[in-house]
């Protein structure tokens, strides 16, 4: 098993600094979508994982806990997602994109 | 060399993999994209061998967000971490040998300029501190003395990464690593220094922990190489195998870094500054209205 990031949506959607997207040295890793917090009652999008991407570097935890100071980012052991973004089930749209979330464990 | 190379062959875009689709429908061509945008349209770059964590990958995505026009742009590389990632991007990628990405440069953007003329077409070439330093010293100083108009990018990691942690011409004078046990003797090379001697028309330092910043040097630095001249971006990169920094703590040791002695610093020539205001609109560079150099 191994250790893959995972946003907290409740609270990337109350500030959307888009920092983690912006430092994650992976590319299409760290992904937005503008409609995720809207859904939930907040005023932005939020960002999201594509775990099939991710190395496990832990840079945006430490970008979101220190630069942004927002504390949304956790590492999480990948078994222990029960669903999540794979970059198969990643549509581009216009500015945004949207994510089917799938188990991660399988295929 | 155009629009017409990233999209697809007829009959074909339903047999082409997820990401080509994703590239060629959401991809940064023929759109102007920017650091700000990043997450929400399909990058340049795609997967790479590079470790986690890296500094030089985040450096190299920033950058290829960065270029002016993606689809008019090739790269020239040579041996080391950079290729690795720099090769897995969807615009042409030229390898040198070991040392001679500026010299290939050359020919390249001469040939360049004869096929297409007047219609802009970058060559940047990017290439590790010993790449463009220590092996490929003579044909990079040469280049710019030569006023050969491309774009030289330093990934300056201040080691050799690929080969077990030697200490290049680059490495800070006292740094101890795998392969020079007893510190580093002497100083850091001076590049920027030499880059403006032999007449480098912009040169910048700069640390990749502000996007927004290095999108705008890479900008600078592409769109003056178009006709002025040569122009020269070195960039920390630490490696954190070879200098153990933990992953999560790169960002930290940029920030440490640009403090202590890599301070961000860019010069641009008269000529340069004109044609950026002139050419693309640069605001800040746009001769002062009489009132205000009265004023001052």
């Amino acid at each position: 098993m191994y250790l893959v990031a995972d946003i907290d949506v409740d609270i990337c959607a109350q500030t959307s600094c888009k920092l983690c997207t912006q430092f994650c040295p992976e590319a299409n890793t760290i992904l937005y979508n503008n409609e995720i917090g809207k859904d939930k009652g907040y005023k932005y999008g939020a960002a999201y994982v594509a775990v099939d991407r991710c190395k496990g570097c832990a840079q945006c935890v430490w970008v979101c806990d220190n630069m942004a100071k927002h504390h949304a980012i956790k590492m999480i052991m990948i078994d222990q997602l029960p669903k999540a973004a794979i970059t198969d089930n990643v549509t581009y749209g216009e500015k945004t994109t949207t994510a089917v979330l799938a188990s991660p464990m399988v295929g | 060399m155009s629009l017409d190379y990233v999209k697809f062959a007829p009959g074909f875009e339903k047999f082409m993999p997820k990401e080509y689709r994703d590239m060629v429908e959401h991809g940064p061509f023929g759109k102007k994209t920017t650091v700000s945008q990043m997450g929400s349209f399909k990058e340049i770059l795609e997967e790479h061998p590079m470790c986690a964590g890296c500094a030089m990958t985040l450096f190299i995505r920033l950058a290829m967000i960065s270029f002016p026009n993606p689809e008019d742009t090739i790269t020239v590389g040579t041996a080391g971490c950079g290729r690795l990632a720099i090769s897995q991007a969807a615009i042409p990628f030229v390898y040198g040998n070991y040392g001679d990405q500026n010299g290939v440069a050359s020919g390249l953007s001469r040939g360049l300029r004869l096929r297409f003329g007047d219609k802009p077409k970058d060559v940047v070439v990017m290439a590790g501190d010993g790449g463009t330093a220590d092996i490929g010293f003579a044909q990079t100083l040469h280049s710019w003395i030569r006023k050969e108009k491309f774009t030289t990018i330093m990934l300056d990691n201040e080691v050799y990464g690929n080969t077990g942690g030697q200490e290049s011409g680059m490495t800070s004078q006292g740094a101890v690593l795998k392969m020079a046990p007893l510190g580093k003797k002497f100083e850091k090379m001076d590049m920027v220094g030499m880059a403006k001697v032999a007449g480098c028309v912009y040169v910048a330092t700069v640390v990749p922990n502000n996007p927004r910043r290095v999108e705008a040097v890479i900008k600078k630095a592409v769109l003056i190489a178009r006709e002025v001249g040569p122009t020269y971006i070195q960039a920390y990169t630490s490696c954190n195998i070879e200098y153990a920094i933990p992953t999560d703590k790169v960002m930290e040791d940029a920030k440490n870094v640009e403090d202590n002695r890599y301070k961000f610093s860019e010069y641009i020539s008269e000529e340069a500054k004109q044609y950026l205001a002139e050419r693309y609109g640069y605001k800040e560079f746009l001769p002062k209205p009489a009132a205000a150099v009265t004023q001052a």
